[in-house]
C-alpha cells in the first residue's frame, strides 16, 4: 500500500499552484468574470502550453496518458483558485469520451482540443429527467435530429456539440457543428460564474460519419464520461474545502473584536477544526474514488457516488461556516470566501446531488 | 392553560386578513413579491404608506404616540399574518428601532419633529451601528463626533448599512468621549442623509444584490439638537433599542408560507429524501412557533422574558436558511443556473422550474441572517451568560 502522491504528481500540483498564484489570483479572476467573455482565451492558451489540455488523453491520440489521480490534482487546485475556464466541458466530458470511443475522426478532434483550438460540449441533459442521462426525448430519424438539451456546460462557446439522442430506440451519440442550420443556442450564466446553454435542434441534418457510438457502447461512454466528470468536480470541492478552512483560520487570526483576535474564541476554533476534519475526510473519499477510477474497477461508480454524496453535504456546510465566520465580509461579493459557497452549491447540483448519490451508492 | 386564541384575537386576525386580501396590501407590490421579484424603493414606500393610512404603521407603538396600542398577542398575529401573506418584511429602522428611542429618551421637540413622519412613512431611516472594525464588538466603535459651538462634527464610517441608498435619515452611534471604558462615551445622533460630507457606497453581496452600503462621514455638521438624550448615554439607548427588535424576529409566518409552498413543489417530485427533510423542518417550525407563544404569554402575564428571546433569533434564522436550502435541493440540477437577483427576462427564460432562480437568490441572501442583528454566536453567548448563568 502507498497512499502518497508520486514525485511527478507532486510536481504537477506545484506547477498548477504556481500558475494559479501568479496568473490567476482572485483579482484577475474577477476581471475575467466581469468581462463580456465567459472565460479568458489567453488563459486557455496557457493551459495548452502547459500540456494540461492533453493530460487525460491516451498517448496514441496525442495525449499525455495521465489518469484520474492527475486529473483530481488539477481539479483540486482549480477549486482552490475557483478557475472558471471550461476544462470540465471540453477536456473531461467531451474529450475523454472521444478518446475512449471508436469514432473514426477522433484523433483530429483531440489534437485540436490539446492545442487549445477547439471547444466541444457534451449535451447530456434534458428538462425534467432528474439526472437520468440515458433517458432522452431527442430523436435521430433518417439522419434528422430533433430535441432540446439543457444545462449544456460551455454550450455557448463550443465549436461542436456531442448530443445524446435516441435512434431506433437506442441511445446514440452524435457530434455536430454548433453553427449547423437548425441549431439554436441560448447561453446563461451559472451561479459559479461559468456558463451553460440550452440548445435546441430543429430538423438538423446529420452526416453519416457524425455518429460516435450507439447502444451499449454509447451508454458506457456516457456513464464513464459523467463518472469521471463527477470525480473531477468532487476533487474541485475538496480543493474548495481546504481553502475554506485555511482562509477562515487566516481571517479569524487577523480580525480583532473585544480586544483580541476572534480566533482566540474556542467556539470558533472548534468550528474551524470541524471544517478541517471534514476536509480531510472528503480527501480520503477522493483517494478511494480516484484510485478505483484509475484502475477501472467494477466499484468505480459506487465510490465516486460515495465521494459526491459526502462533499455535497460537508462541502456546502464547510463553505457556509466559512461565510459565517467571516461575518459580513463573508456575504460580500468582493471577498473570495462567498464564492466558494456558490461553487459548492453548483457542484452539489451537477451530475446528481448528495441525496441522489447516496441512493446510487446504496443500490 | 389554553393554547387557542380568544374570540377577540380571531376577530383581530380576520380583520388583518381582510385588509391583506381585499385591496389594503397594494396589488402591484403583492404581484412582485409573490413572484419573488425584488421590489423598488417606490414599492416599499407604497406598501408602508398603505399601512400608515390604515393606521397600522405604529403597529408596535403605544396609543399615546399615535400607535395601535396592540397587545403582544395582537402584534404576534399581525406579524404572522403579514408573513403568511408574503408581504415584504416591514422596514424596522424607523418604526421599530429609532422611534421607541425617540419617545423614551427624546425631548418634546424631537418627538414632534420625527414621530409623525415615521408614522406616515414620510421619512426613510437607516441604522448607523456597525463599523469596519466594530461588528460583534459594537461598543468599540470609532466614528467620532466633536462638539463645536452648536454643532457636532462627525468623522468616520459605518458599514452594512441596509438600504442607506434610499434613506433620508440615519441614526448613529458615535464616540463623543474616549477617556473612560468603551461603552461610556458613546452618543446617539440623528443625522440628515442630505448633509454635506456624507457619502454612500454600495456593497454588493454574493446574491448580486445591492442592499447594504458603506457610509462615510467627512466633517459632517450635525446640529446639537439632533442628539438624543444625554451625551455619553448612547450605549444604554442602543441596548434598549435592541430589546425592541426581538418580536417578529422568528419570522414564523414567513417561514410557514415558504414551507407550505415548498411542500406543494416537492409533492410533485417523488423525492422521499426531500419529503423527510420537509417534515423535520415542519416539526422544528412548530417548536419555534410555540416557543415564541410561550415567551409572549409570559410577557402578557407580567413576566420579563429577556435573554430567552435569543432562541427566536437563532432558531428563526436557521429555519429561514434551512428552508431556502431545501428549495435549492428541489431545484436539482437547475440550481447551477443563476441569472442574478432579478431573475430571467421572460423571453430568454430557460427550461427548469420557475422557483430555481429565486431559490438561489434566497439561499445566498439569507446567509446574512445568522450574521446580522448580533450574530448567532453572540446570541449563544447571551443565553449562556444571562440564562444559564455561566
Amino acid at each position: 500500500m502507498n497512499l502518497n502522491y508520486s514525485e511527478e504528481q507532486v510536481m504537477l500540483r506545484e506547477q498548477i499552484q504556481k500558475f494559479c498564484e501568479s496568473e490567476y489570483d482572485f483579482y484577475t479572476r474577477e476581471k475575467i468574470v466581469k468581462s463580456s467573455d465567459d472565460f479568458d482565451s489567453n488563459v486557455w492558451k496557457l493551459f495548452a502550453e502547459q500540456g494540461w489540455l492533453s493530460m487525460p488523453f491516451s498517448e496514441e491520440n496525442g495525449g499525455l496518458g495521465f489518469g484520474a489521480v492527475e486529473l483530481a490534482v488539477l481539479f483540486e487546485e482549480f477549486g482552490k483558485a475557483l478557475v472558471i475556464e471550461p476544462y470540465l466541458a471540453t477536456v473531461v466530458l467531451s474529450g475523454t469520451l472521444l478518446d475512449k470511443s471508436n469514432y473514426s475522426k477522433k484523433s483530429d478532434l483531440i489534437e485540436k482540443i490539446c492545442s487549445g483550438d477547439m471547444h466541444i460540449s457534451l449535451a447530456y441533459a434534458e428538462a425534467n429527467k432528474n439526472y437520468d442521462y440515458l433517458n432522452s426525448d431527442t430523436t435521430l430519424d433518417n439522419n434528422i435530429l430533433n430535441g432540446t438539451k439543457t444545462l449544456v456546460l460551455n454550450g455557448g462557446n463550443s465549436d461542436k456539440v456531442i448530443v445524446t439522442c435516441i435512434k431506433d430506440k437506442k441511445l446514440t451519440l452524435v457530434i455536430i457543428d454548433s453553427n449547423t442550420k437548425g441549431v439554436s443556442i441560448n447561453s446563461f450564466k451559472t451561479i459559479d460564474d461559468q456558463s451553460c446553454a440550452e440548445i435546441s435542434f430543429e430538423n438538423v441534418e446529420i452526416d453519416n460519419d457524425a455518429i460516435i457510438a450507439c447502444d451499449l457502447e454509447a451508454i458506457e461512454l456516457i456513464n464513464e464520461s459523467i463518472n469521471l466528470a463527477t470525480l473531477c468536480v468532487s476533487a474541485e470541492a475538496v480543493g474548495c474545502m481546504e481553502s475554506c478552512y485555511l482562509k477562515t483560520v487566516e481571517y479569524t487570526k487577523g480580525r480583532e473584536q473585544f480586544g483580541q483576535p476572534i480566533s482566540n474564541f474556542q467556539v470558533l476554533q472548534h468550528r474551524m477544526v470541524d471544517m478541517f476534519v471534514e476536509s480531510e475526510l472528503a480527501k480520503s473519499l477522493l483517494f478511494k474514488a480516484m484510485l478505483e477510477v484509475d484502475s477501472n474497477s467494477e466499484d468505480k461508480y459506487k465510490h465516486v457516488s460515495a465521494l459526491k454524496s459526502q462533499i455535497g453535504r460537508s462541502g456546502k456546510l464547510s463553505a457556509q461556516d466559512a461565510v459565517q465566520l467571516h461575518g459580513g465580509m463573508g456575504v460580500s461579493e468582493e471577498m473570495m470566501i462567498g464564492h466558494y459557497l456558490k461553487k459548492m452549491v453548483s457542484i452539489d447540483a451537477l451530475f446528481g446531488n448528495s441525496d441522489y448519490h447516496l441512493k446510487k451508492f446504496a443500490s | 392553560m389554553d393554547i387557542n386564541f380568544t374570540k377577540e384575537d380571531i376577530a383581530f386576525r380576520d380583520e388583518i386578513r381582510d385588509w391583506l386580501n381585499n385591496g389594503g396590501y397594494p396589488k402591484h407590490v403583492k404581484e412582485k413579491t409573490d413572484k419573488g421579484i425584488t421590489i423598488s424603493k417606490q414599492d416599499q414606500i407604497d406598501f408602508h404608506k398603505a399601512l400608515g393610512e390604515k393606521g397600522w404603521m405604529g403597529y408596535n407603538w403605544p396609543e399615546e404616540h399615535g400607535g395601535t396600542g396592540w397587545s403582544a398577542t395582537q402584534l404576534y398575529i399581525f406579524n404572522k399574518e403579514f408573513g403568511l401573506a408574503g408581504c415584504p418584511p416591514l422596514l424596522a429602522f424607523g418604526v421599530s428601532m429609532v422611534a421607541p428611542v425617540i419617545w423614551t429618551f427624546g425631548n418634546d421637540e424631537q418627538k414632534a419633529k420625527y414621530l409623525p413622519d415615521i408614522l406616515n412613512f414620510n421619512t426613510w431611516w437607516c441604522q448607523g451601528y456597525s463599523e469596519p472594525g466594530s461588528g460583534s464588538d459594537l461598543a468599540s466603535l470609532k466614528t467620532k463626533a466633536v462638539l463645536e459651538n452648536d454643532h457636532y462634527i462627525v468623522n468616520g464610517s459605518k458599514t452594512w448599512t441596509t438600504l442607506a441608498q434610499h434613506a433620508d435619515w440615519i441614526f448613529c452611534l458615535v464616540r463623543t468621549d474616549n477617556s473612560g471604558i468603551k461603552q461610556e462615551g458613546i452618543s446617539f445622533l440623528l443625522i440628515d442623509m442630505n448633509t454635506p460630507g456624507i457619502e454612500v457606497k454600495p456593497i454588493i453581496t454574493i446574491d448580486g444584490e445591492h442592499e447594504v452600503n458603506s457610509v462615510f462621514f467627512t466633517d459632517v455638521k450635525v446640529p446639537v439638537e439632533n442628539l438624543i438624550g444625554e451625551e455619553g448615554k448612547g450605549w444604554t439607548y442602543a441596548k434598549f433599542l435592541l430589546a425592541h427588535e426581538r418580536f417578529g424576529i422568528a419570522s414564523v409566518g414567513a417561514s410557514m408560507r415558504q414551507l407550505n409552498k415548498l411542500k406543494k413543489i416537492v409533492s410533485e417530485l417523488d423525492n422521499p429524501e426531500l419529503d423527510k427533510k420537509i417534515r423535520e423542518l415542519e416539526v422544528s417550525l412548530s417548536a419555534l412557533e410555540i416557543t415564541e407563544l410561550r415567551l409572549l404569554s409570559a410577557l402578557e402575564n407580567g413576566g420579563h422574558p429577556g435573554a430567552e428571546s435569543s432562541i427566536l433569533k437563532i432558531k428563526g434564522t436557521e429555519m429561514q436558511q434551512n428552508i431556502s436550502q431545501l428549495y435549492v435541493e428541489a431545484a436539482g440540477e437547475y440550481a447551477i443556473m443563476y441569472p442574478g437577483p432579478h431573475g430571467y427576462s421572460s423571453n430568454d427564460k430557460p427550461a427548469g422550474p420557475d422557483y430555481a432562480a429565486n431559490s438561489l437568490s434566497a439561499f445566498l441572501n439569507l446567509r446574512k441572517t445568522s450574521i446580522y442583528g448580533g450574530s448567532n454566536e453572540i446570541q449563544k453567548n447571551i443565553i449562556s451568560k444571562f440564562v444559564l448563568g455561566v
